[in-house]
């Protein structure tokens, strides 16, 4: 039987788990082209810290913690104009923006995602989906009792944000 | 809007639509490393390539004025600075490009902090703001007295040096000062947006 290569094997469990790095830069860039290029580096960091996966407690956390720290380096260097590198064109990119434009109340949750700050982006993006508090404090780095207060503290910025959200819609 | 309610607003969001192949994956992975390789080439190979250029300068011209021991002092000190400059500079830059993301946030923001703290506040923070305006004097010097056929001290003493150096030298200088500031307040501000962020972490924001 023939053994499957590191990369091969990499790419397989990417492939399970692309869903969450497309939600990770979806939370922090707004852009179309920004979400692209995130969404390449952090799989380039992913395959650059594979060989320290065994140290993890679960896969998703590992991927958490390198989307959301990869993200969170990239927001600030968008301040400045820089050279962007061409990447593949793969799939249809507006299909993206159409899934979003189609959902009202999606549209309106991410938007009040977008106005929150980097670390209270990245807790109500692990609470929206339904992590447990464990995994929040280990994707974090804080105590689990720290994580449900942060969780509670974010949610409400998120509420009021929704709130401000639809009140200037109307 | 209940807590529940804004999760299954979330669940609807479906990540199938932008699904990429295997093949497509590998093809991102692929590019990016081929980018990176081609940035990190590029950097090392221009800073190598300028340094290598202007050591062979500093060696010629020094060879060249063997007894004019001012001008081999500077030469020495432009050639020493530019070495270490260039040996520090890329180990920042390695170390800088060597993140660890795969660490839980406050750690990761932990170490880099730690990392930028120690170039932007620690105690040789402010050389570079006036190593470059430094290095710059000693270059105009250098390819100055060289071209001028005359020993160091008599080549300053002459008029149109003297009027070159009053009138070109301070607009170097505050350039090259003011692009090293530059670069620094940018870097402080990257330092105070994730010291803010671990703030939020570990305090009670």
């Amino acid at each position: 039987m023939k053994m499957k290569s590191t990369k091969e094997a990499f790419l397989e469990l990417l492939n399970n788990y692309q869903g969450i790095l497309h939600k990770v830069s979806l939370v922090y860039f707004r852009n179309r082209h920004d979400r692209e290029d995130n969404f390449q580096e952090i799989v380039y960091q992913l395959w650059k810290s594979y060989p320290v996966l065994k140290n993890h407690q679960s896969v998703g956390s590992w991927i958490y913690a390198v989307a959301i720290n990869t993200s969170i380096a990239r927001v600030k260097k968008n301040f400045r104009i820089e050279y962007r590198e061409k990447i593949p064109e793969l799939t249809d990119p507006s299909n993206f923006a159409e899934v979003i434009a189609q959902n009202e109340s999606l549209q309106l949750l991410l938007n009040a995602i977008h106005r929150l700050d980097e670390v209270d982006k990245s807790i109500m993006l692990l609470y929206l989906e339904e992590k447990s508090y464990e995994e929040i404090a280990e994707i974090i780095g804080i105590t689990k009792s720290n994580a449900g207060v942060r969780i509670n503290r974010a949610k409400e910025r998120l509420k009021q944000n929704l709130n401000n959200t639809s009140h200037g819609k109307q | 809007m209940e807590n529940s309610e804004l999760q299954s607003i979330w669940k609807s969001f479906d990540t199938d639509t932008q699904q990429k192949s295997i093949a497509e994956l590998n093809l991102l992975l692929t590019s990016k490393t081929r980018q990176t390789i081609n940035k990190f080439l590029t950097i090392i190979g221009v800073s190598i390539f300028v340094c290598i250029g202007l050591l062979i300068y500093l060696t010629i011209t020094s060879l060249n004025r063997p007894n004019d021991p001012i001008y081999l002092a500077n030469n020495i000190v432009l050639g020493v600075i530019t070495i270490l400059s260039l040996v520090s500079g890329l180990w920042s830059w390695y170390k800088l490009q060597n993140n660890s993301y795969h660490q839980p946030l406050k750690n990761w923001l932990e170490a880099r902090i730690e990392l930028l703290s120690r170039w932007l506040t620690g105690r040789f923070s402010k050389l570079n703001l006036f190593l470059i305006p430094f290095l710059y004097t000693l270059i105009v010097f250098s390819i100055h007295v060289y071209f001028e056929y005359k020993p160091f001290l008599e080549a300053l003493h002459n008029e149109e040096s003297v009027i070159g150096l009053i009138v070109a030298a301070p607009i170097g200088l505050f350039v090259s000062y003011w692009s090293a500031r530059k670069i620094r307040r940018y870097q402080l501000q990257q330092l105070d947006f994730l010291k803010d962020l671990h703030r939020r972490l570990s305090g009670n924001g």
